[in-house]
């Protein structure tokens, strides 16, 4: 199931959450609209369930326009973030009572039941309440719930957030699959950059009620369109300077660093103040490359699987490096001085917001 | 609490553990033989006979008697009556004070709580004035349309319903209000996402996880209805086991009779324990608590939707404000019959329970005074122990002070009656002739309240805070007076007025314990009343409910309108 948003509006008293957001989100995607706490991320998650009215705009689901139609008149499955399993009812209560409302025969609820179950591995619990299962085991009831109506779309509401780090990952994992194997049309909302990363078909980034921008992971961590996506997803370097002037997709950028040579996604016009937005794993200690500059180490932070140096550059300037095999680098002692380089293809001109 | 200067810091160091220690032998000393002490006693007398030998005897008798078992019945099926009318006026109300949004429900939901202040005794006297036989509203009837024979409203097991329910429906509204507020909106959105909607979101979500506050408020409601016996005696009704007990009691001249009493009382005992082990029992296994921050948005009703709403709620209101219309008049109206309303004003009667026996004044504020003076003596340790400490019998603590709450005050009475009718050594007097003895029954009456409201604000200073203040240097005593008591004395002044509003209340325990000269304001109504002298009666019930509402502004002042805690 296709789903289309259209200028979609949502206000609060004077705020508004969600202005005026246009989306498609193609049949079987696991699409994630990922954004800081207050962004409207989870407003427009409700807007798509029903659970809020648009104040403008068209939600279409296929063929089928459903901004009017309350929540259970959409066909959808919602996995909340605190998961609001009903406390009073058992786990086959739970996942069965949608069943019981459409007068199922008692056979095929039985059936349902027992392949939701089996789907998330929780046979054997169906007599324990939620209060007696692990936060892990909650999570797979709310799915379970939601995924054995055979729902057109599956919207989830940070459903990790309030999973222990490793649990997290294996979940995330199980969520994917699932996912995949069903091919069911998903919303995913997400505060964490990581997990939008690395679950998402595309990421929608939101700030302020509006999508920045629509990409798959590799593209959007590769080429954000903007500083603030830059920024949000991952890690990033700012060096501020002035463009002098782009051909073919190559930049040269006067910089505190000197001239840096990068490359652009959006035309720069010369002239005008942007930034240069480099990632810490991109850039080198010492060896030779598009872009060389000189510095002292401030700081080095061990991470485990990286080593990562605060360098001062020329006026006072703090650059991320990132050493990838710290078990074979022997760390340098704050004040060491230091050449660094990164390539002109790594090195990414954003205007300046 | 003071100190000797100069003390060895050997001896300070036993003393830091002896002194809480002695604090809390105190405690139990004082709930052991003034609760458990007389109601194990009232067991004792029920099985023994006058030589102390055990017998079945009185129980055999009891259960063989065809009265006392229709009795038993009628209370029964009048406690479950009461709670089905009342939870069905309860969640109404509750629903609509919480889930929509309409004219004057700040109003209302304000309203809601003043029948609950209403004192039992007051509200079945100014029944009697509106809707009795010679009542304002027979009177009009008889007077518009030439009705010849007035119409019973009240007399009789239904006038009970009535009283009851009009009295005791906020119970389950406030208990309902409360649980309602606690369901995170996303436990009904979940519902709606899976096609539930309507009544059937209502019936299988919604109402389920109101359960836990709302048993807990009809526990209440049952085991006051089955108690109270002032209401049926009024009303004319003897064929109920509370007012059977009373009459067994206050007679002191058939041996027998008064046996049945005491073995009615301990079956009310009995009843109420296993309908309180079933309540928690039932409760305990749900807990539905959750952290939500969000609240479920009030609907705003329709126009048409609004007035019946409104009506409804006009409705109620203006049937619980019956008693006080009643009693109102009563208390100012001169020769007040076989008219609507008075026909001469007269301010008598006040004169006469003011200034002429001012005795059920003065003792009714003292007697409560001195009462919540020891609740919060023993009742704010006691939220301490709970609260902060893992003493060794904080379960048995923490179910005796729940257990006091459902006590019929009838079945402490006479328990007190039994227990402390020996002379009490070097006095050679018992504690029964002395006139402490109702400040005492009053304070294990209504410790509870003073408990709950003290632990729930102990609750509310997260250890973490009391830490902090020591991580900075502040010692015990600087903390508790810095941080932990500007956090909780609301609390503690909630819970202690309404421990002393309750007593001035109390009723059934006075009524069977109050000697001459010791006579309170309750004392005072029912006897005026029983007596024939209506008016006194009226006036004495005018002043109780000033002070009760006066009490309940203050606590609304100081806690906000959230009262529901004080009756789960």
């Amino acid at each position: 199931m296709k789903i289309a948003l259209r200028s979609v509006v949502k206000a609060f008293g004077g705020v508004t959450a969600v202005d005026g957001v246009s989306l498609d989100i193609g049949d079987g995607e696991l699409f994630t609209l990922l954004g800081p706490s207050g962004c409207g991320k989870t407003t427009l998650l409700r807007l798509i369930a029903g659970f809020y009215a648009a104040d403008g705009g068209e939600i279409w689901f296929g063929d089928r326009r459903v901004d009017a139609l309350a929540p259970y008149e959409r066909n959808i499955g919602m996995v909340f973030q605190n998961y609001a399993l009903w406390p009073h009812m058992t786990v086959r209560g739970n996942v069965a009572y949608g069943l019981r409302l459409r007068r199922l025969p008692a056979a095929e609820v039985e059936d349902r039941l027992a392949e939701g179950l089996r789907q998330v591995n929780l046979v054997g619990l169906e007599q324990r309440y939620p209060g007696q299962l692990s936060g892990g085991q909650q999570q797979r009831v709310a799915l379970a719930r939601a995924l054995v109506l055979n729902p057109d779309i599956l919207l989830l509401d940070e459903p990790l957030s309030n999973l222990d780090a490793k649990i997290r990952v294996q979940v995330r994992a199980e969520i994917r699959r699932l996912q995949k194997q069903l091919g069911i049309t998903t919303v995913y909302v997400t505060h964490d950059q990581e997990e939008a990363l690395s679950l998402s078909d595309r990421v929608a980034v939101m700030r302020e009620g509006r999508v920045l921008q629509v990409a798959a992971p590799k593209a959007l961590y590769e080429r954000p369109a903007t500083r603030f996506v830059a920024d949000f997803v991952g890690v990033n370097n700012f060096i501020p300077g002035v463009c002098r002037g782009s051909a073919d997709g190559g930049v040269t950028v006067d910089t505190l660093l000197g001239a840096v040579r990068g490359r652009t996604v959006a035309d720069v016009p010369a002239g005008a103040r942007c930034v240069v937005a480099v990632r810490p794993e991109n850039l080198a200690l010492g060896a030779p490359g598009d872009n060389v500059f000189a510095g002292r180490v401030a700081l080095a932070s061990y991470l485990g699987s990286t080593l990562r140096y605060d360098v001062e550059a020329a006026g006072g300037l703090i650059v991320k490096v990132d050493i990838r095999d710290p078990w074979h680098h022997e760390p340098l002692a704050p004040g060491a001085a230091v050449t660094v380089s990164f390539p002109a293809s790594a090195a990414l001109a954003l205007g300046d917001e | 609490m003071a100190r000797p200067a100069g003390a060895a810091p050997a001896r300070a160091r036993a003393r830091g553990v002896a002194l809480p220690a002695l604090g809390v032998a105190v405690i139990w000393l004082f709930l052991i033989v003034f609760l458990v002490y007389p109601l194990l006693r009232i067991f004792y007398d029920a099985v023994t006979d006058e030589a102390g030998a055990f017998t079945l005897q009185h129980v055999v008798e009891f259960a063989g008697d065809g009265y006392y078992r229709r009795s038993l019945v009628n209370s029964l099926l009048l406690g479950l009556g009461t709670v089905l009318a009342t939870s069905v006026l309860g969640f109404a109300i509750a629903f609509l004070l919480v889930r929509y949004d309409f004219v004057g429900r700040g109003l209302f939901g304000y309203l809601t709580l003043i029948p609950i202040v209403s004192p039992p005794l007051v509200g079945v006297l100014g029944v009697t004035f509106i809707l009795g036989r010679a009542g304002t509203v027979n009177v009009l009837l008889q007077d518009w349309f030439d009705v010849v024979r007035p119409v019973n409203f009240v007399y009789g097991v239904h006038g009970v319903l009535l009283v009851e329910t009009l009295h005791l429906f906020p119970m389950i509204t406030l208990n309902v209000v409360d649980a309602l507020g606690k369901i995170d909106p996303a436990l009904e959105e979940a519902a709606e996402s899976v096609g539930a909607r309507g009544w059937r979101k209502l019936r299988t979500i919604t109402l389920p996880l109101t359960t836990p506050g709302y048993v807990a408020g009809a526990l209440l409601v049952f085991i006051w209805t089955f108690s109270d016996f002032a209401t049926p005696l009024v009303l004319g009704v003897h064929d109920l086991l509370a007012a059977q007990a009373y009459l067994n009691i206050v007679q002191f001249v058939d041996r027998r009779l008064f046996r049945m009493g005491i073995v009615i009382s301990a079956l009310m005992v009995v009843l109420a324990l296993v309908f309180l082990v079933a309540a928690r029992r039932y409760v305990a296994i749900k807990d539905y608590s959750s952290l939500s921050y969000s609240r479920i948005a009030r609907r705003r009703l329709s126009g048409p939707r609004q007035v019946v709403a409104v009506a409804f709620l006009s409705l109620v209101m203006l049937a619980s404000f019956v008693p006080y219309l009643g009693v109102a008049l009563a208390a100012v109206g001169r020769g007040w019959s076989l008219t609507p309303f008075p026909v001469q004003y007269t301010v008598a009667y006040f004169e006469r329970v003011i200034v002429e026996t001012p005795k059920y004044i003065v003792n009714s504020f003292l007697y409560s005074g001195l009462a919540v003076a020891l609740c919060v003596a023993v009742g704010v340790p006691i939220a301490w122990l709970l609260a902060r400490t893992r003493v060794p019998g904080r379960d048995v603590l923490d179910g005796l002070n729940t257990l006091i709450l459902a006590i019929p005050g009838t079945a402490i009475g006479i328990a007190y009656i039994r227990a402390f009718h020996v002379d009490l050594p070097g006095l050679e007097r018992p504690l029964t002739s002395l006139w402490i003895i109702l400040p005492i029954v009053l304070a294990i009456r209504r410790l509870p309240y003073t408990v709950r409201g003290s632990y729930a604000s102990l609750l509310l200073v997260h250890r973490s805070m009391e830490e902090a203040a020591a991580s900075v240097g502040a010692t015990g005593l600087r903390t508790f007076r810095d941080v932990t008591l500007p956090l909780t004395w609301r609390g503690v002044l909630v819970g202690s007025l309404f421990s002393f509003m309750t007593s001035l209340q109390e009723a059934s325990a006075v009524l069977f314990l109050s000697l001459g000269g010791w006579e309170t304001m309750t004392v005072g109504i029912f006897s005026f009343y029983i007596a024939g002298s209506a008016n006194e009666a009226a006036a004495l019930g005018v002043i109780l409910i000033a002070v009760a509402a006066l009490s309940v502004v203050v606590i609304n002042r100081v806690a906000g309108a959230r009262m529901g805690g004080m009756f789960g």
